[in-house]
């Protein structure tokens, strides 16, 4: 056998070793990246189906006036059970009803806090303001505050899942 | 004997031919500015050999890595010197790598045929930042959690598919023990294989084109001063031995800023990334409502792609920088930008200190309003 039989560039041997090669590169390249980019990707964007999880006693809710109020409640972080936190102001509407205002600024996710004595929430960050309604007064935030949805069982007050 | 050795090596390495290479001269007049370059070589390699070592006794996981970091701090011996090291190791690269970069600007050094040197450097600016951004949510303490969240929310804001990139960067909707272990991946194995690499190809652009020198140097110039070994490489090891003293001092004598460990409820912590994000922190206050997406995307996004097409911007011949009015111009503007919006971010006000506080514990304390951490039964999810 003679190794330096197809010398010429375009010699169809040539060709066809040069196209086998990006094949065999590509071949393996495609099969171990999809896999991968999966493995990386699709569980980041799995939607997470959301339940009503547990607030408060509406009986000790009563009368509540943007109170602060802090939950936890059981949910799976990746591979990890762990008792999510999360931080929320309730105010009594009266008649069974609740308003709950998520703290999540709707700007960049920091944690608003109400400020009584100018009846507005502040956020820390970037300087976004919103009124008792919790719509935006001043500052950066795209959207008012989330208004979690609620509901009320058995003297109960049930929020859902964020 | 140490012939004989010699001439072991000799035979099967190519020692001369390195030697050559090792010894080939600068070009004339070249000053201490010409060490950043080997100043941030430098630090990456104090980085490297730092992390790794941390990486011993680090734990990613939101249950331990705040502990896993004390221990390191207060139980294992030189823990808090190497940390410290680390810790400012990471400040001291970005000023270095922001300063290697003026310095090229200043002398027109990514003109042609160095434009890929330039590419490639600014694509290890960014790493670097990358570094930064998944380093410091390692700790877990309130800064790493926070702008951590602030950061994952920032990426959403891209146009269509922002909400994907945002839930791929924390590996779900929100920042968990999910989020710690991809940027724990990210931060010690993906980015020092990509700067690897770049760094590589960084030198090996610098020795293919040679060093660019100043623009008033002739073509004589080029290839007749000193050579790198030992001369510029001495000049190389006195600045790098200036800076490793510096940061050694700062490791030993200012602690570094410890936070409480995260806690996604605190009503009393205000927000503050670490200082080299100051300066995008502060951009975003300017963008209201729809506008919002200017300050998270368009600008930073445009002044990225702005910086990656510099080389190709200009095809003039090399100047001195005060007979380049544009250059000088946008230059200044953009470092006296970078420094102001970083100060305004520093001197920030923060809620804390207003009277936020007081209401607050008052209404824990109305007959009304017995927190719901009273209650101890919690909803089970069903698997």
């Amino acid at each position: 056998m003679n190794l330096h039989a197809d010398k010429a560039e375009s010699s169809p041997r040539r060709s066809f070793v040069k196209a086998s090669l990006f094949f065999i590169g590509g071949l393996i390249n495609t099969v171990i990246a999809v896999p991968l980019l999966g493995f990386a990707i699709l569980p980041a964007l799995r939607n997470k189906p959301r339940k009503f999880v547990v607030l408060g006693i509406v009986d000790l809710l009563k009368g509540s006036r943007y109170k602060k109020v802090n939950y936890t409640f059981q949910s799976k972080d990746g591979w990890v059970k762990t008792n999510k936190k999360r931080s929320v102001y309730v105010t009594d509407t009266g008649n069974g009803n609740f308003v709950v205002f998520s703290r999540v600024c709707s700007h960049l996710n920091c944690l608003v806090r109400w400020e009584e004595s100018k009846r507005q929430f502040l956020c820390p960050c970037h300087g976004g303001v919103f009124d008792e309604e919790g719509d935006v007064v001043e500052g950066p935030p795209p959207k008012a505050l989330e208004r979690l949805p609620v509901k009320v069982e058995d003297g109960v007050l049930y929020v859902k899942e964020t | 004997m140490k012939r004989k050795i010699v001439e072991f090596f000799e035979e099967r390495i190519p020692l001369r031919s390195i030697e050559e290479h090792m010894k080939k001269p600068l070009p004339r007049h070249i000053n201490w500015m010409f060490s950043l370059g080997a100043m941030a070589l430098f630090l990456l390699v104090l980085q490297a050999a730092t992390g790794a070592f941390l990486a011993i006794y680090y734990s990613p996981s939101p249950d331990h890595a705040y502990n896993s970091l004390t221990y390191i701090r207060n139980e294992v011996p030189f823990g808090n010197f190497i940390r410290g090291l680390h810790h400012w190791g990471a400040s001291a690269l970005v000023i270095v790598v922001f300063l290697h970069l003026l310095r090229v600007v200043i002398y027109d050094s990514y003109k042609a045929p160095r434009e890929l040197t330039w590419l490639v450097g600014v694509l290890l600016l960014l790493v670097v930042l990358g570094f930064g951004f998944t380093g410091y949510l390692l700790p877990w303490d309130q800064k790493a959690y926070w702008a951590t969240v602030v950061g994952a929310k920032i990426a959403s804001t891209v146009p269509i598919i922002g909400d994907a990139v945002g839930k791929i960067l924390r590996g779900g909707e929100e920042v968990g023990a999910v989020t710690l272990a991809r940027f724990y991946a990210i931060h010690t194995i993906w980015l020092p294989w990509i700067v690897f690499g770049l760094v590589g190809l960084h030198l090996l652009l610098v020795r293919h084109l040679g060093s660019s020198g100043l623009p008033k140097n002739s073509p004589e110039d080029m290839d007749t001063g000193k050579p790198f070994y030992p001369n510029q490489l001495f000049e190389d090891g006195v600045a790098i031995l200036i800076l490793f003293s510096v940061l050694v001092a700062m490791a030993l004598v200012v602690p570094v800023p410890t936070e409480e460990i995260a806690d996604p409820t605190d009503a009393s912590y205000d927000p503050r990334p670490e200082w080299y994000f100051l300066f995008l922190f502060q951009l975003l206050k300017y963008f209201e409502g729809p506008l919002e997406v200017f300050g998270t995307f368009v600008i930073p996004t445009v002044a990225i792609l702005l910086l990656f097409l510099v080389p190709f911007l200009s095809r003039k011949e090399r100047l001195p920088i005060r007979k380049r009015p544009v250059a000088l111009t946008i230059t200044s503007l953009s470092v006296l930008s970078l420094v102001s919006l970083t100060i305004l971010g520093i001197r920030s006000p923060k809620l804390n200190s207003t009277a936020t506080a007081a209401p607050e514990t008052e209404q824990t304390e109305a007959p009304s309003s017995a927190g719901t951490e009273v209650f101890d039964f919690r909803l089970e999810e069903g698997d």
